[in-house]
């Protein structure tokens, strides 16, 4: 391993033969490196924050219609054109008259003071709005994450390259669970185990109890999804010679399947998972519908109907840095799992 | 009691949760039947004010609702559902229409009708110790025409000049030109009256939240996108005079649960989660017929039209308008779109439990096609296309409907409109339907005249006043947005007019009964069908009302029964 990082030039090579300490096999990381990633990271995550908000707030400001009469339309659940006399009051408060280009630099300097508005149709604060509703969709998110992943790692382990049937069984269920519509299968799950056995509560408030229907109705669809991403690769990897190896040291098949094929297996699902968590996050309003679950894709739903835009920037940046993290902490993972990508080049 | 209990309390009352249990207690009450005591009755459920035998007090009502207000207060439908409430009026209107006393005993209007002189209470006070006192009562008239509640503004708004307080206890209203339904406009929860205190001191969110007024309940808490507790007030003694009993409510409290799925919200009524679900679906209405105290609210006003563009395009010709009243069978339509759960309407300008409402003028345009293609081939409209559209000068006769759908059509009533659409092809019609988003259909770029030749809609009042909102022509000074048809005809303005200002309450029918002629004649509108409230009330619970202006749910006189009366009834 000789290779020089990229971004570090003559120094490193002045650095070792001043120092001629020996080569470990396994090469440490330079901190420089990490610190020029991190930052280069930071920098990306903050550029996707801010281009989802301006993109976002330019779409919400420029739509056809008018934001002031769309406000005072749904006070009074009317549809009606307004006057500029019954506009005009609502247009000083929210300053809809102003240049776009003033509008959208005082809605920058407030995200840079950590100020996302109020909302136009709730008069709550947006940090208001999102705190009180982003705890029930983060848990939500999770535990559907959680219970696809068992779903799926416990099938893959136990049913892959099986008897032929068993597995042709499971990877067609894997697959139909895949196309399963979350509404759908919301309500079924809604219709046998709450209304018809009495098991979980129809309405689903937030206790534990509720949260399960909630989360298998988001996770069964994910877990077909990583079974079906999973087992192509799981099935390969148990051709790999090195399998043959290890069965040959006498390890058990369980072990064999569990300790060896399953690392390699993990890192499409992995893949998937970043994805995964940003599409839960927005696709969890399904079942907060079908469950009467808090959350924000209920509030996002409300918000973009209402055109209220420091909601819907609110949430939008929120998703969007969860997207970002999500794929941090998946690259991270990546190198857990297979340490070949450790930071060496 | 003088503390407020907390909703998060357990219930007292008993509940059946699951078969065991209510088996157990079934057997168990036949048992204590016999000694014809309230065996099951805890002592803490019989409060000291009730006699044993009377209403119980006590328990936490468990109401499912549709939709989520933005605010308690406001001038949106669900709003004036939540702040019914908590916010008492100035007067009620009982079952058959008649306006009776609530914060105001009594009232008068001058001969010329431009002062209505109402006299309040002097016993009341707001939860945060106000009194309602003349002053008050000013303060709101101007708060809501001030931009305090659009809704209120639109129906008072181009008569009302200010308000005053003549003594302590009397507060006057002077109109600048009379309106004979002041009364039961008043009566609407978007009149209910709140403290001024609050409103001044206050911050705009807290008077959106949790509204301060008189009412048999006050907000105790709000989780956004679950449910608004409401929590007895337990100093009332406002109730309107049609209300069932005086003095606080029975139950402690109401959790208003937000459950916006049909299924769900029907199913937490069958698995006792709920105790009362409003807005039925329609396919359940059958069995909660059978299963349960459903109650249907016919909302007065506008029912649910087809407004038509009388100022551009096609329908600015009132043959063509007539013709394609004519030109379809209504009434089989919105029997089978909604499966008979929901009336037919055939006026397109009051709905049929609106006070004034004339039946024959609704009825003039029955299904009839030959009429319809007269009324056509008259209008020049001779010649037919390929697919069967009438053609004028070339011009094919294609219509563009828009409507918000979900939010002001339901997807039963989007069935509806589909029918109509095919069935006016008969008559020549193209119709092209173009369903708005909800913040399209608000946005007001879909509202003017050159926007659609025909837009669907309805507009809830307890009167027929709603034809001066919906018929005054808009001029350059005084733009009429409500004017979904553009009509301008000083005609019907006027008869309308006359309406409002006529001195007796048959003069006020008649000259109602003549604008609805006239404006049939006219066919700026087609009626569909009535908006309708609905509620399905467990068995467990007694005494839930819809109120009459608005159809709002009352839940001051519920009360739980006995254990043992609910389950005699089942044996």
């Amino acid at each position: 391993m000789t290779v020089p990082p990229l971004s570090a030039t003559t120094e490193p090579y002045q650095a070792t033969t001043a120092d001629p300490t020996p080569v470990s096999p396994r090469q440490r990381t330079d901190p420089r490196l990490v610190v020029s990633l991190i930052l280069r990271k930071l920098g990306g995550a903050a550029f996707v924050v801010w281009a989802a908000a301006s993109l976002t707030f330019l779409m919400q400001a420029l739509l056809p219609g008018d934001r002031a009469t769309m406000l005072l339309n749904q006070q009074t659940g009317q549809v009606q054109e307004r006057s500029a006399e019954e506009l005009a009051p609502i247009n000083e408060m929210f300053g809809f008259t102003d240049p776009l280009l003033v509008q959208y630099l005082s809605f920058l300097g407030g995200l840079l003071r950590g100020d996302l508005g109020v909302s136009y149709q709730l008069l709550q604060p947006v940090t208001t709005v999102i705190g009180d509703q982003i705890a029930p969709t983060v848990i939500l998110t999770f535990s559907s994450l959680v219970v696809a992943w068992v779903i799926a790692l416990v099938l893959l382990v136990l049913t892959a390259r099986r008897v032929g049937w068993v597995s042709r069984l499971f990877s067609g269920l894997e697959a139909a669970a895949a196309a399963l519509p979350q509404y759908w299968l919301g309500i079924i799950l809604l219709v046998v185990f709450a209304l018809g056995l009495g098991l979980f509560p129809v309405v689903g408030g937030e206790g534990p109890l509720g949260l399960v229907l909630p989360a298998l109705t988001l996770g069964l669809p994910l877990a077909g999804f990583l079974g079906q991403t999973m087992r192509a690769e799981f099935e390969r990897t148990l051709d790999e010679p090195f399998v043959l190896t290890a069965r040959a040291r006498g390890m058990s098949d369980t072990g064999v399947r569990i300790r060896h094929v399953l690392r390699h297996a993990l890192l499409p699902g992995l893949t998937l998972t970043g994805w995964a968590i940003g599409s839960l996050f927005s696709g969890a309003v399904i079942a907060e519908n079908v469950f009467s679950r808090p959350g924000l894709g209920g509030v996002l739903v409300d918000a973009v109907n209402g055109r209220d835009l420091p909601v819907v920037c609110g949430v939008v940046m929120l998703v969007a840095l969860i997207y970002v993290i999500a794929n941090l902490v998946v690259d991270t993972a990546y190198v857990l799992v297979d340490p070949r990508l450790k930071l060496t080049h | 009691m003088t503390t407020p209990p907390h909703l998060n309390a357990p219930k007292k009352r008993q509940r059946f949760r699951t078969p065991l249990s209510a088996a157990a207690i079934l057997s168990a009450t036949v048992l204590t039947a016999c000694s014809g005591t309230s065996g099951l009755v805890s002592a803490e459920q019989v409060a000291d004010r009730q006699p044993a035998d009377g209403p119980q007090s006590g328990g936490i009502i468990e109401y499912g609702h549709l939709q989520e207000p933005k605010c308690v207060y406001g001038g949106w439908i669900q709003e004036n559902f939540t702040a019914r409430q908590i916010l008492d009026s100035l007067v009620s209107q009982d079952a058959d229409g008649k306006i009776v006393p609530w914060l105001a005993t009594d009232w008068e209007v001058s001969e010329d009708q431009l002062v209505w002189t109402l006299t309040l209470r002097d016993d009341v006070s707001f939860t945060d110790g106000t009194p309602v006192d003349a002053e008050a009562v000013a303060y709101n008239f101007d708060h809501w025409l001030d931009g305090g509640n659009g809704t209120a503004a639109a129906h008072l708004g181009g008569f009302y000049e200010d308000s005053s307080a003549v003594d302590e206890h009397t507060v006057e209203v002077h109109l600048s030109a009379p309106f004979s339904p002041f009364l039961s406009t008043l009566s609407q929860s978007y009149f209910g009256i709140q403290s001024p205190t609050a409103l001044e001191t206050r911050s705009e969110e807290e008077n959106c939240r949790a509204p301060i007024g008189s009412g048999p309940f006050t907000v105790q808490a709000w989780e956004s996108g679950q449910y608004l507790e409401f929590v007895r007030n337990e100093d009332y003694n406002s109730a309107p005079a049609n209300a069932k009993h005086q003095g606080p409510a029975y139950v402690e409290g109401i959790r208003w649960s937000f459950i916006p799925d049909n299924t769900s919200r029907y199913g937490s009524l069958l698995s006792e989660e709920s105790d009362v679900i409003g807005e039925v679906p329609a396919v359940n209405i059958a069995q909660a017929r059978e299963r349960f105290d459903f109650e249907q609210y016919i909302t007065p006003g506008r029912p649910v039209v087809i407004n038509l563009n009388t100022e551009k395009g096609a329908f600015a010709d009132q043959q063509v308008r007539q013709a394609l009243s004519f030109a379809t069978d209504r009434e089989a339509n919105i029997e089978s779109a909604f499966l008979g759960t929901v009336p037919f309407e055939p006026s397109g300008y009051l709905s049929q439990s609106t006070p004034d409402y004339d039946v024959d003028a609704a009825t003039e345009y029955p299904f009839d096609l030959d009429r319809a293609d007269e009324l056509l081939d008259e209008a020049g409209w001779t010649e037919r296309a390929e697919d069967g559209t009438r053609l004028k000068a070339g011009e094919r006769l294609e219509v563009v409907f828009t409507y918000g759908l979900n939010t002001i059509v339901t997807p039963d009533g989007n069935t509806a409109i589909q029918n109509f659409q095919e069935q006016a092809r008969d008559a020549g019609f193209d119709i092209q339907l173009r369903p708005l988003t909800p913040s399209e259909n608000s946005s007001g770029a879909f509202s003017g005249p050159d926007a659609y030749d025909a837009q669907v809609g309805y507009w809830t009042s307890p009167h027929a006043g709603i034809l001066n909102i919906n018929y005054r022509p808009g001029t350059e000074d005084q733009p009429n947005g409500a004017n979904t048809t553009f009509l301008v005809d000083e005609g019907v303005f006027a008869t309308i007019q006359e309406a409002l200002q006529a001195p007796t309450s048959e003069d006020v029918t008649k000259h109602f009964s003549q604008a609805q002629h006239e404006l049939s004649e006219l066919a700026p509108a087609i009626g569909l069908y009535t908006q309708t409230n609905t509620i399905a009330v467990s068995d467990e619970l007694s005494d839930v009302w819809l109120e009459e202006s608005q159809g709002s749910p009352v839940f001051h006189d519920a009360y739980f029964r006995a254990e043992e009366s609910v389950t005699e009834e089942e044996g």
